[in-house]
């Protein structure tokens, strides 16, 4: 296999680290993140083949010129490579909760920084991620104390910027203290159409007894890699809901390990591919702990020329006894020229387990369509309230009703664009 | 007033065992204002007539034509033909999970209104109340989703339902009376009764004389061998219901073989 060019020159690294007035242990974890990525080998993603689009291009400058934050609500908002706006609502500020721009959080918490940013995600074992540590030019660290208990949700609004040739790097660093319990509402979206391609990663520490529930609407234009990651301690429970909504190429890598005893993780994944945009979505729970409860539940939806593949990944690793791995996934295409495959993966090492998984791949069901067009309906409303239907059933499994509608509201935005786009085609 | 005219069709299907011819020159017209009913032996070509006027993709039109007020309906597909007034109660409704009853039906009716003007919240709950007092339905099928997990019964009722929202031009009624008990026969006829007036035309396919005792038609045809080889008034359904379909085939002298005949 051969190994693209370097995104830049070692020097240029350290004149940027310096820029930033990085801690020595920063620059040290970016100079071998910046190795790493000559000798680390390109992630394996099962029948994805991401390679024509995921590699991170763009230029690494301190931002010049700010590109404005867009008018947003939420509390914690990023254009990607630059600061954090943080608006914390009274409630979050009253609990305690701390957040932090990337760059101030290495200089004022060194030692949390050193015990989790890079931890929850191994950053030297793969081209993308280390390629992600080496350049990350941007981010933002959330701390909710222990017991920490909050009604209403942490919003979050993250930009990539598409204007330029800068890069795009971005890395969320969140530590659910002990027993605390909240959930998160993510919107990500890309100003501008210039195309430099994007690196996310976010990392979710749950330490013992948290209880998080992550929403998150994806609604990226640029070739990105995406990853989110999570580590959840003894009883932590973390329920993801994602709406993968993207317009562009997106490597989607999502992780969660089960380390703690008892901890437990659902995750529920909508996804919609449209015109000629790919989209590889890789979920994987592990279950180290014993006694420990994975489910993953992806049902996605396929039109004109575009792909989509799920994988699943239940690990159960040795001694992890009276754990248990669910999982189902669904793809529906729309029409002959969709690519997509629905991948079930059970890896299980030890006896004493549960574990199940059920896959298709089908096309919308005539029947149905015949008897909604039946009453009047048109074709692309028959279609979009089949594919409601198909999806509902991860949709009304997400607890939060804001999340849900919104979630909603912007697959029904998706899915006329694909249906647009695909009425233009013919 | 609106008219509908089948004129000389000729309809196949083509399945895996090859094509096959299934009506063979059907004639008819109906006049908004008019009920007629259609009845037949099995296999004689009544559902296939329902669905290819109302354009089921499954069946062929070979020659013949449909016409609604002297417009040719073949080359509109079924949702065209939806909007222009035809209305379909099926004999095998579609399940459809995670779209309520309610939500499909308001789309149904705004579709055959301008997109600036829908049907106001108000107004759909208030009709949708009325009808389903009308078809002894509770008020939690208009939330459930669309036929998912409904009995045989409650999905005819719901054709019904449909039909009372939509208020269509013409209805056609797909064996709405199989699987059906008297009393809920009872209630699918007095929806569709509840219909009746200058506007609103209905052919009705049955096997059975016993819906006719509850809606009352004006016109009756006989379907066999893909043909309409009898038409007359409520009396003929009568007729029929004392001698069975092999006795009129035998009468009129027709050389066709009935599928259930031993």
């Amino acid at each position: 296999m051969s190994k693209t060019k370097t995104f830049c020159e070692l020097s240029d690294l350290q004149h940027y680290s310096q820029q930033l007035q990085e801690p020595a242990v920063a620059w040290q974890m970016r100079q071998q993140a910046w190795q790493a990525t000559m000798t680390a080998p390109n992630p394996s993603f099962a029948k994805i083949n991401y390679r024509p689009w995921a590699n991170l291009q763009g230029q690494l400058t301190v931002a010049s010129q700010a590109v404005p934050l867009p008018a947003s609500t939420a509390q914690i908002a990023q254009v990607a490579g630059q600061p954090v706006q943080v608006r914390l609502s009274t409630e979050a500020q009253t609990a305690g909760v701390e957040v932090l721009d990337l760059v101030a959080a290495w200089q004022q918490w060194p030692d949390l920084m050193q015990q989790y940013f890079g931890q929850v995600m191994p950053w030297t074992s793969q081209q993308l991620a280390a390629t992600h540590y080496a350049t990350v030019n941007s981010g933002v660290v959330i701390r909710v104390p222990a017991n920490t208990k909050l009604q209403a949700p942490l919003t979050w609004d993250f930009y990539q910027n598409g204007t330029g040739r800068q890069l795009n790097s971005q890395h969320v660093l969140l530590i659910a203290g002990a027993d605390s319990e909240f959930s998160i509402l993510e919107n990500r979206r890309t100003l501008g159409s210039d195309q430099p391609s994007a690196s996310i990663v976010e990392e979710l520490v749950l330490l013992a007894g948290a209880k998080v529930r992550f929403a998150a609407i994806d609604q990226l234009s640029l070739p990105t890699y995406l990853a989110r990651y999570a580590r959840l301690a003894t009883n932590a429970r973390l329920d993801w809901a994602l709406g993968i909504m993207n317009d562009g190429d997106v490597l989607a890598d999502f992780n969660t390990d089960l380390n703690g005893q008892g901890s437990q993780s659902e995750v529920k994944a909508v996804a919609i591919s449209t015109g000629r945009q790919n989209q590889g979505i890789t979920t994987r729970i592990t279950n180290y702990g014993q006694h420990t409860k994975a489910n993953i539940l992806q049902h996605g939806v396929i039109l004109s020329d575009a792909t989509l593949i799920f994988n699943g990944i239940g690990h159960i690793v040795k001694g992890a006894r009276g754990s248990d791995s669910q999982q189902e996934n669904r793809v529906l295409m729309l029409s002959r020229t969709a690519r997509g495959d629905a991948n079930p993966i059970l890896l299980i090492d030890e006896n004493d387990v549960r574990a199940g998984h059920a896959a298709s791949v089908g096309r919308v069901n005539q029947e149905q369509m015949y008897y909604l067009m039946s009453r009047g309906l048109s074709k692309d409303l028959a279609e979009r309230l089949v594919i409601r239907g198909f999806l509902g059933s991860v949709l009304s499994e997400i607890p939060a009703a804001e999340a849900r509608q919104i979630l909603t509201d912007t697959i029904e935005r998706k899915l006329i664009d694909g249906q647009r786009h695909r009425d233009r085609a013919q | 007033m609106t008219t509908l005219v089948i004129n000389d069709l000729h309809v196949r299907i083509d399945d895996e065992s090859g094509h096959k011819e299934i009506l063979k020159g059907v004639n008819l017209t109906m006049k908004t204002g008019e009920i007629h009913a259609i009845m037949g032996p099995n296999g004689t070509g009544k559902s296939t007539l329902s669905e290819t006027i109302m354009g089921n993709p499954r069946y062929q039109v070979t020659s013949g034509d449909i016409l609604l007020d002297g417009q040719s309906l073949l080359d509109q597909p079924v949702d065209a033909r939806a909007r222009a007034g035809l209305f379909l109660a099926m004999q095998y409704p579609a399940e459809i999970m995670g779209v309520t009853n309610a939500e499909f039906m308001r789309a149904a009716i705004n579709a055959r209104r301008p997109d600036d003007d829908p049907i106001s919240v108000r107004d759909f709950i208030k009709e949708l109340d009325q009808n389903l007092a009308l078809l002894d339905m509770n008020e939690a099928m208009a939330e459930r989703y669309l036929n998912q997990g409904f009995s045989g019964g409650e999905k005819k009722r719901n054709e019904i339902l449909q039909l009372l929202m939509i208020k269509p031009a013409f209805a056609i009624l797909d064996e709405i009376d199989s699987g059906l008990d008297i009393d809920a026969m009872k209630v699918v006829a007095k929806g569709v009764n509840s219909m009746r007036g200058d506007n609103f035309g209905s052919l009705i396919i049955t096997h059975y004389q016993r819906l006719l005792d509850y809606i009352e038609p004006d016109v009756v045809h006989v379907m066999m061998g893909g043909r309409i080889v009898k038409s007359g008034d409520a009396q003929l359904a009568k007729k029929l219901e004392a001698e069975g379909y092999t006795g009129l085939r035998d009468e009129l002298g027709l050389d066709i073989k009935l599928t259930d005949e031993n």
